[in-house]
């Protein structure tokens, strides 16, 4: 791959990259240096991990040009069941871990089967397993907060790496290995293909059906990783966790490049998108803005990005029509 | 006033290539006007320019006298221009009716005159001299349907410049019949028509003067058509005179088993009893009109489509193919689709990607990691081997012209290195060089020993490549004819099958 063609097809990350950085520049600055300091520091870096990994659980199924609301649900459902197994059941932390995270799995597996068989959308199947899987979480939980558990577990959360949040390696290490699967495998090819052109997927020997499992699947396991970071670096679980998960898993995505339409992975733009949200939430705090204004100036970043790289992708794709190689 | 469109030294450039240099074309009232070229020479771009789609860099174009580019395709269709894509524009969920008034709906009060609507619609398919239901859904309706309706919808704007853009590329003989009968109404009721199409017995029987562009110049300008002979028009296509490709009679072995074989096959599309035998190494030829039923055959073949009796023989053995997939890794049989953009191409994939998605699980190494450097060698060696013009491998399909994506589309296949290759309208809108280099290929491939069924509705590209000749009509086969390659005698005797049937 020439180095040319390497940001030929990647100016929406390298753009939110930019923006990132000055971005965390201006915060720096403006704050007297305080978001440099220790704490602050630790407290961005630490609750980037979730909405890293809950942003790639929906681009894998965005990419096979279906969407996943059940996200929040089965986070919810999964954090629980390792939750009440540890506390109720005195269950070991990795078993407890270990089982929800295979049944975040398990749950992302029935949507693909669902899928498979009704030959429904997945917004329509996840929209019933959400609701179903909100009905779960609400009976393991009820009203209550569960922190019956090993202190071991939160101390785990608070690991640091080479100065970094171990949660926070852990999700970028998992984005690695997921940026692997999607460029460098077979199976991840194929789920691409079925989700650019399913008829062609098809006609090419690819079955689409495989891919829509598998893309459902590795959802759920992003699910279970996101489920045991956030048991890990929260004091206890109740019945919000994962509430707000659905709707931000979705912005880090699309603002990262991903299409709506499917076909394409943005791993790395989802990544930097997922901190550039982050910076968002932090000059909120640093500054105790306004809410409203703070929002709308969100609002208007967000549309403008994504406004942004469209108009670039169409004049790219204009500018491309009729291209020809002139003789040499 | 009779209607005008000039078009004076237009230039246009993309980068990296000049796709229009001052080109000049002269397009009057009551009379049609040939535009022909080479895929990529210039026509599109022409067209996207005339109708405001692209703005031109330098020159000038007079509609009716005034002198001005149009900024948008709105301002075109109030101009009276009117333009009948190659792609058909219209919307799926909307009724025939809806669809012709789309632009521009009568309204009374703001409200949509439903009334005034249908007798819009039903003046412009009876000038059409074509009868449908105005209510069905354009998704219920056949291609060539479609295409008419596309047709009504440029009449029901009282254009009076119709920009047609390879009009007969998917409908019958019987329907373009129809479609010239409808030509010539307008040409004698004033209004000026471009026709673009790779038919040039069909831009004979219907222009009146010519245009020629070759890599973005007008190498001919608005000429009248009648002082020029075919070979000559085709020579200033394409630049240098085509050799006349020799004749060759292909030898293929019947004696020997054949490598698949249909019995009496029935399918839920149709097909009552379908039986016919390819052998090693044969090109097999399938002709018909468009709706006969053939890519259906093979599809079912392949498992799209249920079987509902007789049987599938491969190499002798009855077998039962599930899937494209069992089809292309169980069975090594592929299909090359005749719909490139919709089933042929990941247009967001690059070339590379494209090219290796039929082999992904020959191309891996440890812990199913693909070998990028294998990938590329096997892209590279079908871009080299079909004259895939391209920067580099890592371009995007969706980025390269229409005959590339074509070749692209069929590298796939080609790299599968299947044992039977069911090639489905390879050359349909494809330029003269493009369909030449395709034939010397399916030829090439046979003699390698792949043994191909080569679906066309093209007569000379079956006469010229197949070594035998089905021809089927309304879901049957009903004539089979051993190809002498002398063309007088054999389109004769595949026409009367056609016709008469068996």
């Amino acid at each position: 791959m020439t180095f040319k063609s390497f940001f030929r097809n990647r100016m929406t990350e390298l753009s939110l990259t930019i923006i990132f950085i000055v971005g965390f520049l201006a915060l720096v600055s403006t704050s007297q240096g305080v978001l440099l300091s220790r704490a602050s520091l630790q407290g961005f870096l630490t609750y980037l991990a979730v909405p890293i990994v809950i942003g790639m659980a929906q681009m894998v199924v965005l990419c096979i040009g279906q969407m996943n609301l059940a996200v929040g649900a089965m986070g919810g459902v999964s954090t629980a069941i390792m939750a009440t197994q540890m506390a109720d059941h005195k269950v070991s932390i990795p078993v407890a871990l270990l089982v929800g995270f295979l049944g975040a799995t398990a749950m992302g597996a029935i949507n693909g089967a669902l899928v498979v068989l009704t030959q429904l959308n997945g917004f329509i199947i996840t929209l019933g397993t959400m609701t179903i899987l909100l009905g779960v979480q609400y009976r393991l939980v009820r009203t209550f907060t569960i922190d019956k558990y090993p202190t071991s577990l939160p101390d785990f959360g608070k690991k640091n790496i080479v100065g970094f949040p171990l949660i926070l390696v852990i999700a970028i290490a998992t984005s690695v290995v997921l940026s692997m699967y999607f460029s460098r495998t077979g199976s991840g090819r194929r789920v691409l293909a079925t989700g650019g052109n399913a008829l062609a997927a098809r006609l090419s020997g690819v079955s689409n059906s495989r891919s829509v499992f598998i893309a459902h699947t590795l959802s759920g396991a992003l699910v279970g990783v996101a489920a045991i970071i956030t048991i890990a670096s929260l004091p206890g679980i109740n019945r919000s966790i994962g509430g707000d998960w659905m709707l931000s898993s979705f912005s880090a995505p699309i603002i990262g490049g991903v299409l709506m339409a499917g076909g394409t992975v943005a791993v790395y733009g989802t990544v930097i998108a997922a901190g550039v949200i982050r910076l968002v939430d932090i000059a909120r705090a640093q500054y105790s803005l306004d809410p409203s204004i703070v929002s709308l100036t969100v609002g208007v970043v967000v549309l403008s990005t994504v406004a942004l790289s469209e108009w670039r992708r169409r004049r790219t794709v204009r500018q491309n029509e009729g291209r020809k190689v002139l003789p040499a | 006033m009779s209607a005008e469109l000039l078009v004076e030294s237009v230039s246009k450039a993309f980068p990296g290539v000049q796709a229009l240099d001052k080109v000049n074309l002269a397009l009057h009232g009551g009379t049609v006007h040939a535009l022909l070229g080479e895929n990529g020479a210039g026509k599109s771009t022409l067209i996207k320019i005339i109708t405001g789609v692209y703005r031109a860099d330098a020159g000038n174009l007079k509609t009716n006298g005034e002198e001005r580019f149009f900024d948008s395709p709105i301002e075109a269709t109030h101009a009276g221009i009117a333009v009948v894509h190659q792609e058909r524009n219209l919307i799926a969920e909307f009724s025939v009716e809806e669809n012709i008034t789309l632009h521009n709906p009568p309204l009374r009060l703001g409200i949509i005159d439903r009334t005034e609507r249908t007798r819009l619609a039903n003046e412009a398919l009876t000038t059409l001299g074509f009868e449908i239901d105005l209510n069905e859904r354009i998704k219920n309706l056949s291609v060539a349907q479609m295409q008419l309706v596309e047709i009504a919808k440029a009449l029901v704007t009282k254009a009076q410049i119709i920009l047609l853009d390879e009009p007969t590329a998917s409908i019958t003989a019987g329907e373009t019949v129809k479609l010239f009968e409808v030509i010539s109404r307008l040409k004698s009721q004033g209004t000026a028509i471009l026709f673009v199409s790779h038919k040039l017995e069909e831009v004979y029987e219907i222009c009146d003067t010519v245009t020629v562009l070759r890599d973005g110049v007008s190498v001919l300008e608005s000429k009248p058509l009648a002082n020029y002979k075919q070979s000559e028009i085709v020579d200033l296509m394409v630049g240098r005179h085509l050799a006349d490709r020799k004749v060759v009679i292909r030898k293929v072995d019947r004696q020997v088993n054949a490598v698949l074989e249909l019995k009496n096959l029935k399918t839920s599309l149709g097909h009552e009893s379908v039986s016919l035998s390819l052998y090693p190494g044969e090109v097999l030829g399938m002709y018909g009109l468009v709706g006969a039923g053939r890519s259906e055959l093979a599809r079912s073949i392949l498992g799209l489509h249920e079987i509902t009796g007789g049987e599938i023989l491969l190499g002798g053995k009855s077998v039962k193919i599930k899937s494209f997939r069992d089809a292309l890794h169980v069975h090594r049989i592929g299909y090359v689709t005749e719909n490139r953009k919709e089933e042929g191409l990941f247009l967001d994939f690059s070339v590379r990607k494209n090219v290796s998605v039929t082999i992904l699980s020959k191309i891996l190494q440890k812990l199913g990691i693909i070998h990028v450097g294998k990938e590329d060698v096997v892209a590279s060696k079908y871009v080299d081997r079909l004259g895939i013009k391209v920067v580099d491998n890592d371009q995007l399909a969706g980025t390269l012209s229409g005959g590339n994506q074509q070749k692209v589309s069929v590298s796939k296949w080609l790299a599968a290195e299947t044992k039977i290759l069911i090639i489905d309208e390879p050359t349909v809108g494809v330029d003269v060089r493009t369909k030449a280099s395709f034939h010397e290929l399916i030829t090439e491939l046979a003699d390698e020993g792949l043994s191909i069924i080569l679906i066309s509705s093209d007569l000379a590209e079956i006469i010229a490549i197949s070594d035998r000749i089905l021809v089927m009509r309304d879901y049957e086969l009903v004539g089979e004819v051993e190809n002498t390659k002398d063309y007088p005698s054999i389109s004769r005797s595949i026409m009367s099958s056609i016709h008469s049937g068996s």
